[in-house]
């Protein structure tokens, strides 16, 4: 993040780097750093889930409401994102230091997720056109150590992915409103559609190449950055591997432009085909690692680790 | 690590600790007594509160004849008169600039303790106030030499000698002070090809290998020589070094040349440098780095 | 329209919610068609012949009308009219920031984009901005830094102030138009002139610089998998570089570039347009100037005149 000084021998050392395909820890353009996934951390939200990516770290929970439908919408639930910069990162989210970094990564995420074929906001629906589920999802930076959108986009998936929610035992109808009668048992809950959740993919425009997973060092060579979010792949979020799906072809479904340079059409079709191709590997292994996680917990072979050890 | 991203589970998470025996030095926490006072001298992180020394930080008490001192793991630099620092100019002043080489303060280079160019001896003229951004500008790094240590704790540097002053290309890698071990010789060039300067103060600088001093050429003739692309064996055993620092000081090991080289050396089995990201050939290092350390202490 | 809910509400006929319902169900009933189906709305895009509603081809863009000097007590300001979205844009001198601790060497740009109360179907609360007008904001800063030389004017913020009239699609693109204008106006300096274009997409139908039907109905969801989004790009022509590029929806890659390259032509096209108002502009300005000229030339020659009249006049009354 901001703070970082380099000088001009060590810029050019990165940028010539990056115009070899090798940075300088070894990765190529479109490495990730190792990350390091828990869901299920706490235990008043729905869902949740944390992820460590080098010195980034994000908390997600997610809370679940009934609320109205819009009018226009009848047939369809809501889902909000809200992102806090704690003070805990960076001293300069102090205050209302973090405000716009924060609207700036929520309004991403709420476009990314705008499409029905990112999220399909029917599952949310309980009874059209008067009621149904609300999600928030809130979204804690604790640690900030660069590269915040992919971060954020990954853990808000396998929140998702880890949400439960309750079954509807019974409505009754009383006049124009409705009463809904909750199952209080917590196994007694369906899980959320998220296979094709869209993930974020930053690239940070380096010389002439984009590279992602950006350090803190290469963000500040670089003037520009274009985030593409990618629609995920049912496939890698089944359980059930017999389970036919059709063909999966990824698509973009928000493209946005961050810093203050410029870049070429042609670094743009670079780019976006090099988004998507670092979006299905970490979809790939974002399914992989979750799926995993479930089935331990089914076995009851794993215990909650948290944030302490 | 072949594939492009690795996500791993908390519950799969790898205990870097690969001290192999068993006896962990005493520790102190701040405000627990250490002895009475009769006898010792009170050093840092200590402090004397009715007729005891007491400790004002968490780590390990160390102790010299009478002086007691407490040393924690996460320490800021503090210098001393000789050592060997890297570090990065923040601020241009008035006849000195201030460089930040993760002590406490930030410590001064001043413009007298500087060779410029045209020759060792000369007085400082105005002129040469005004060019000292042309010489060392913010964001600059530097290797340097604590001259003198200031009555605050702050420190003085100089870079009277050739091998001190401004660093080109090359990679910067920050590690705790506390881990650096203090050797006679902090400038080394390694038999793998690249050259690497451990900075007292944590700073550890890897670069290329200069292809012969250019002293005398003229202010383009090295600015144009210092933007020379590196090329890709030396970036590869410049990564391949970064890493390996990064897997030692992922297990609190010491650093020195002969630990570096060992943890590169082991480091060879793993073909691609990017592979030791994971957390697991970190480990495997760091252990293998151990193994031979012990090897070498027992002959 | 609004009234009778409101009435009803007050009288306590009927419930806050319910009162909500009826004003959506007379403003669809109006204007909007929240109650067809999809397909109907679809098909409803287009004429007998194929066209688009408003008479235009797919590939055509509506017709835009622009000025500059708009507002007169501004540095710069520019109006921008694409039959019904309108836009007003008014640049002011640059100000030193407040309320800042820390020196910036480069200047900033301030930008804000307000919805009159009036321009779209739905009631806008003036004063406080909504999240769209702050998303509109940041997506007009970040469209213009580019262009701007900000490193001319250190430790200043330029304020830029877009007024959306009336919306009816692509206002994005109209207000980054508008703003590029009205900068050039205020001589603020630039390096390229900047133009937007926005691009709306349904299935295989592009619809470029959409009504805000076509953009509502793109943003919306079929029930199939076909590409659907809203696709804004700005960019500098002479340096042939793209400043802002934002997509939303969900489109496949070759769609996307096929879009790109739609825009780009688009973006184009407008840049000759922007030309001739700033050339205009000038020219008029060089006019005025030379006529002033003249004039006190005029005045000039005659006063010299008058200064030799006196002149004999006070030598013979000397005499």
């Amino acid at each position: 993040m901001a703070g970082v000084l380099l000088s001009r021998t060590e810029k050019v050392f990165i940028i010539d780097g990056v115009k070899d395909e090798y940075r300088s820890d070894g990765r190529s353009t479109i490495d990730y750093r190792p990350m390091e996934l828990e869901t299920n951390v706490v235990s008043h939200a729905s869902g949740s889930a944390r992820l460590r990516l080098a010195n980034t770290d994000i908390l997600v929970g997610i809370k679940t409401e009934i609320d109205v439908p819009k009018p226009d919408k009848p047939a369809l639930g809501k889902i909000d994102f809200f992102v806090d910069c704690s003070a805990n990162a960076t001293p300069e989210f102090e205050g209302r230091g973090g405000e716009q970094l924060a609207n700036s990564i929520s309004n991403m995420m709420q476009r990314a997720y705008q499409s029905p074929q990112a999220f399909d906001l029917k599952q949310l629906c309980i009874f059209e056109g008067k009621q149904c589920w609300k999600l928030y999802v809130d979204i804690l930076i604790l640690e900030c150590g660069g590269n915040l959108c992919d971060a954020v986009s990954l853990a808000v998936k396998a929140a998702l992915f880890n949400t439960k929610i309750p079954f509807v035992k019974a409505a009754l109808m009383d006049g124009g409103n409705i009463d809904l009668q909750l199952s209080d048992d917590p196994y007694d809950s369906k899980l959320l559609d998220v296979g094709s959740a869209p993930l974020l993919v930053t690239l940070c425009k380096i010389g002439n190449k984009c590279v992602v997973d950006p350090t803190a060092e290469e963000e500040k060579c670089s003037s520009v950055s274009l985030i593409v979010g990618v629609t995920g792949n049912r496939k890698y979020y089944s359980d059930d591997d017999t389970e036919e799906l059709p063909a999966f072809q990824p698509k973009c479904s928000a493209i946005s432009m961050h810093g203050p340079g410029s870049i070429t059409t042609t670094t743009l079709r670079n780019a976006i085909n090099q988004g998507i191709i670092a979006a299905v590997c970490l979809d790939e292994a974002l399914g992989k690692t979750v799926v995993r996680e479930r089935r331990d917990i089914e076995k009851f072979k794993r215990h909650s680790y948290g944030f302490l050890k | 690590m072949t594939e492009h991203v690795s996500i791993r589970l908390a519950s799969e998470r790898v205990n870097h600790c690969v001290s192999s025996s068993n006896d962990t030095p005493r520790f102190y926490t701040p405000g627990e007594v250490i002895s009475g006072m009769q006898d010792f001298m009170r050093g840092h992180g200590t402090y004397v509160e009715e007729d005891c020394l007491k400790s004002s930080v968490a780590g390990v008490m160390q102790k010299v004849n009478k002086l007691i001192c407490v040393r924690p793991l996460k320490s800021r630099y503090v210098g001393e008169i000789g050592d060997v620092v890297v570090g990065r100019v923040l601020e241009v002043q008035q006849k000195r600039w201030k460089v930040e080489t993760n002590s406490r303060l930030d410590s001064v280079l001043q413009l007298s303790s500087v060779n410029l160019p045209g020759g060792e001896l000369r007085r400082r003229s105005a002129e040469d106030e005004q060019m000292m951004r042309k010489h060392l500008k913010e964001g600059d790094l530097i290797s340097a030499e604590v001259q003198s240590v200031f009555t605050d704790g702050s420190l003085s540097l100089h870079t009277r000698s050739l091998k001190y002053g401004k660093l080109a290309q090359g990679v910067l890698v920050k590690v705790f002070p506390s881990l650096i071990k203090r050797r006679k010789n902090h400038f080394h060039n390694l038999p793998c090809g690249v050259s690497m300067i451990i900075g007292n103060n944590g700073f550890i600088w890897i670069s290329p290998k200069p292809q012969g001093m250019m002293v005398d050429g003229n202010e383009d003739e090295i600015i144009n020589y210092e933007m020379q692309p590196v090329d890709s064996t030396d970036r590869e055993i410049i990564a391949r070094l970064k890493n390996c620092i990064a897997a030692l000081v992922a297990s609190k090991m010491m650093l020195d040349d002969t630990s570096i080289m060992f943890a590169f050396e082991e480091s060879l089995k793993y073909e691609e440098v990017k592979e030791l990201l994971d957390p697991e050939a970190m480990l495997d290092i760091a252990f293998l780095t151990q193994h031979r350390l012990n090897n070498i202490m027992e002959e | 329209m609004e009234g009778r809910p409101r009435a009803l509400l007050e009288r306590g006929l009927c419930s806050a919610v319910d009162a909500q319902w009826l004003m959506m169900m007379m403003m669809m009933m109006e204007g909007r068609d929240c109650l067809k189906s999809y397909d109907e709305v679809y098909s409803g895009l287009f004429d007998e012949k194929g066209h688009r509603k408003d008479g235009r081809e797919m590939k055509e863009a509506r017709a835009m009308y622009a000025r500059g000097n708009f507002v007169s007590q501004a540095k710069g300001s520019s109006y921008i009219e694409m039959n019904k979205t309108k836009v007003v844009c008014s640049v002011f001198a640059p100000r030193e920031i407040s309320h800042q601790n820390e020196f910036s060497t480069v200047g900033q740009l301030f930008c804000e984009v307000k919805f009159a109360p009036f321009s779209c179907h739905l009631q806008r609360q003036p004063h406080v901005p909504d999240a769209e007008e702050k998303a509109l904001s940041v997506a007009l800063r970040k469209a213009l830094e580019p262009t701007v030389c900000c490193h001319l004017f250190a430790n200043f913020q330029i304020d830029i102030f877009v007024y959306i009239l009336e919306n009816d699609g692509a206002c994005l693109a109209a207000a980054i138009t508008a703003a590029g204008l009205a900068l050039a106006n205020g001589a603020v300096p630039m390096y390229d002139i900047i133009t937007a274009s926005s691009i709306a997409i349904i299935g295989d139908k592009m619809f470029i610089d959409p009504t805000e039907r076509e953009e509502h109905l793109a943003l919306s969801s079929p029930e199939t998998k076909q590409n659907h989004g809203v696709i804004t790009m700005s960019r500098m022509h002479g340096l042939k570089q793209i400043a802002d590029f934002r997509q939303i929806g969900s489109l496949d890659v070759d769609c996307i570039l096929k879009a790109t390259d739609i825009l780009e032509e688009e973006c184009n096209k407008i840049v000759p347009k922007i030309q001739m108002i700033l050339v205009r502009y000038i020219n008029n300005g060089i006019i005025q100037q030379k006529k002033l000229a003249e004039a006190a030339k005029e005045r000039e020659a005659a006063l010299k005149i008058k200064m030799k009249e006196w002149s004999s006049s006070i030598i013979k009354i000397s005499d």
